[in-house]
């Protein structure tokens, strides 16, 4: 069958039923590791669940100043997780071979969606109505008889619809890609786990028609989840944070969040990789292939993580207003210079002279490394972002001035319960993909012996060359 | 009439072909019979029928109604009470846009789902014959017809080198 570890991630089994024993083997093996992961990270999500009662109980809703963190949180999870998504979507549309091992690990994360979801909860109640007169997209203005009548929550209700569908959207992508698996599994089973898998496979046969609807319903839903997560970023980073910080208007910084959760979800995918080849088991299914491509595409979106933060930086910059000055204050030269900094070198610097290498970027402890940086990188860049805009002074109350920001506040240092959020954040996030694990099998079944359709060995004068095809 | 289905399992594509042209000479119609495999062949591999779909005009529905409802609440409610600011016009496309690109999506993705889970169950509800050796790389090639044709589909089969005969969907149902 196959030894050791492959450097293409593409195991060398020559029929469909070798490829189905082989990752249904892995698929039904929990192993110790996995068992302790699970429960350390299930106890870490309890602490996130604990830390966010704890949070309302003592504090309530009214002051932002103390769910900075929290919706950092929130922020980091929807540009990591919820971002990783679309590495199966992108590179799925361009029919790229590489990805084939790494599809369902990415789609996988659609899950962590739900986690989310519940972090976003919190948040609907912590954002004010728009009664305290900060200028947002919505155009409400109580001096105007008009204007006035606009509805005070419609940021609330936007964003929570959006997110709604972005989760529901990335749920039914991972369902309908992985129908033909886990009629895989339902073959193979009995009893129960037959009928449950059944019940999900929802009467999957494999006819030439199951499969052309299945083409296009990944099709179609990959180009959805893609054009809700780039709105779902628009309004979030909009509404829940830019709108915040009196002064701040920048019509780039909305597609700036959004493309940060490109780079960040290709990270966020080599980590887990990295993570199923050292510790799961995938040695030889995940191999340098998928490490390089992916690796490229990361240091493609690095790149312009600088241009879209220079983009807004030097419009600020050059305006230098009393309002520009301020947000510049802010979040990069003030409090969280720091933080910004960080961001800063581990989103581009690192990456660029990192990556610029062959050596590294042509590795698997290379494209590693500066994804573990980058993700460090967005944890502190989410910081400077929503931590100082929820800590602004008279959010929530008219009284105060929405059109500049006169005092830069101090820092604001996590409390206990702030790390509790994250560590459940984080831990919940983990224990949700892994559970999701035990259901969908996290290497794509079906589009390895698809593979096989496409891939022969020939002779090359004195040599033997692998020839890759692909469906019209 | 009752419809029974007959799944003759090949080893290969070219018999599997082969049982489909045979089929067709035996004067079976092409939506009487399908290909099962466990993995995503090329389409027109075994020189099957094209499938067709209506896939796409869910999305396109939703699309459309999520866009109207869109417009007509952004339109609506400028028109309900207008206000002329800055001598701009009363409809101002930039800010409805954001509306009506999210309703345009919710509506597409709503619409989407449903499609999905109504062309999922409704073309099937009973299940015809099948083996769980497809998805280990075997190709089914199911006959679904009338219970008089049955015979003559398996014959047909197994005159084109089918490894192995299972009958099912052994309900009543009328046509």
């Amino acid at each position: 069958m196959h030894n050791g570890e492959s450097q293409n991630g593409q195991a060398n089994l020559a029929t469909p039923a070798g490829i189905n024993t082989d990752l249904l083997k892995r698929h039904g093996n929990t192993g110790k590791l996995f068992r302790s992961v699970l429960l350390v990270t299930g106890i870490m999500f309890l602490v996130g669940i604990v830390g966010i009662v704890l949070r309302l109980l003592e504090d309530g809703t009214e002051n932002t100043r103390v769910w900075g963190y929290h919706a950092a949180a929130f922020a980091f999870i929807l540009t990591t997780a919820q971002g990783a998504v679309m590495v199966a979507i992108a590179p799925r549309m361009a029919k790229a071979h590489w990805r084939r091992p790494i599809s369902r690990v990415a789609e996988m994360f659609a899950v962590v969606g739900i986690v989310n979801l519940l972090m976003f909860i919190p948040l609907l109640s912590v954002l004010p109505s728009l009664e305290d007169g900060r200028r947002s997209l919505w155009f409400y203005n109580a001096a105007d008889p008009i204007l006035s009548k606009v509805p005070v929550y419609t940021p609330h209700i936007w964003a929570s619809l959006s997110l709604i569908f972005l989760v529901l959207s990335g749920l039914m992508l991972l369902w309908v890609s992985s129908l033909a698996d886990l009629a895989t599994i339902r073959d193979s089973s009995s009893g129960r786990k037959h009928r449950f898998f059944a019940w999900l496979a929802n009467g999957w046969h494999g006819t030439s028609k199951q499969w052309f609807m299945k083409y296009h319903r990944i099709g179609i839903l990959g180009a959805f989840y893609f054009m809700m997560l780039i709105f779902t970023h628009f309004l979030i980073a909009t509404d829940f944070d830019m709108a915040l910080i009196p002064g701040w208007i920048d019509a780039l910084f909305p597609i700036t969040h959004a493309a940060n959760s490109l780079q960040a979800g290709c990270a966020t995918v080599i980590i887990a990789m990295f993570v199923l080849r050292r510790f799961g088991g995938y040695g030889d299914w995940i191999g340098l292939d998928q490490f390089w491509g992916l690796g490229k595409l990361m240091f493609a979106l690095s790149l312009l993580w600088f241009w879209f933060w220079f983009s807004s930086f030097i419009i600020l910059w050059y305006g230098s207003r009393p309002n520009e000055e301020s947000v510049l204050n802010l979040i990069i030269r003030g409090p969280y210079q720091p933080a910004f900094m960080a961001a800063f070198i581990l989103n581009f610097i690192a990456p660029l002279f990192m990556m610029m290498w062959n050596p590294v970027r042509k590795s698997i402890w290379g494209p590693t490394l500066v994804a573990t940086g980058i993700l460090i990188g967005t944890f502190f860049d989410r910081i400077r972002l929503y931590v100082s805009a929820y800590s602004i002074p008279g959010i929530g109350d008219s009284s105060v001035d929405k059109h500049m920001l006169h005092e830069i506040p101090q820092t604001v240092m996590p409390h206990f319960i702030d790390y509790m959020i994250w560590v459940g954040a984080i831990g919940g996030s983990v224990f949700v993909y892994m559970l999701a694990t035990r259901i969908f099998p996290i290497i794509n079944i079906w589009e390895q012996k698809e593979l096989l359709l496409y891939k022969f060995h020939k002779k090359l004068h004195r040599t033997e060359v692998l020839v890759l095809g692909k469906p019209d | 009439m009752a419809i029974r289905s007959v799944l003759g399992l090949f080893n290969n594509e070219d018999t599997a072909a082969d049982a489909l042209d045979a089929l067709n000479e035996a004067g079976f119609d092409q939506s009487e019979y399908e290909v099962l495999t466990g993995t995503p062949y090329p389409e027109g591999t075994f020189g099957e029928a094209e499938p067709v779909h209506k896939l796409y005009r869910f999305p396109l529905i939703g699309a459309a109604c999520g866009f109207i409802v869109g417009l007509l609440l952004t339109s609506g409610t400028q028109l309900a009470f207008p206000l002329v600011t800055g001598g701009k016009p009363i409809l101002s496309i930039p800010p409805m846009a954001i509306i009506m690109y999210e309703g345009t999506m919710l509506g597409a993705i709503l619409f989407t789902v449903v499609g999905i889970i109504f062309e999922s169950r409704l073309p099937r509800l009973l299940m015809g014959a099948y083996n769980t050796k497809i998805t280990e790389g075997a190709i089914g090639v199911a006959v679904t017809t009338d219970e008089t044709k049955v015979s003559q589909a398996e014959d047909v089969l197994r005159n084109a080198g089918a490894e192995d005969l299972k009958r099912g969907w052994e309900t009543e149902q009328n046509r």
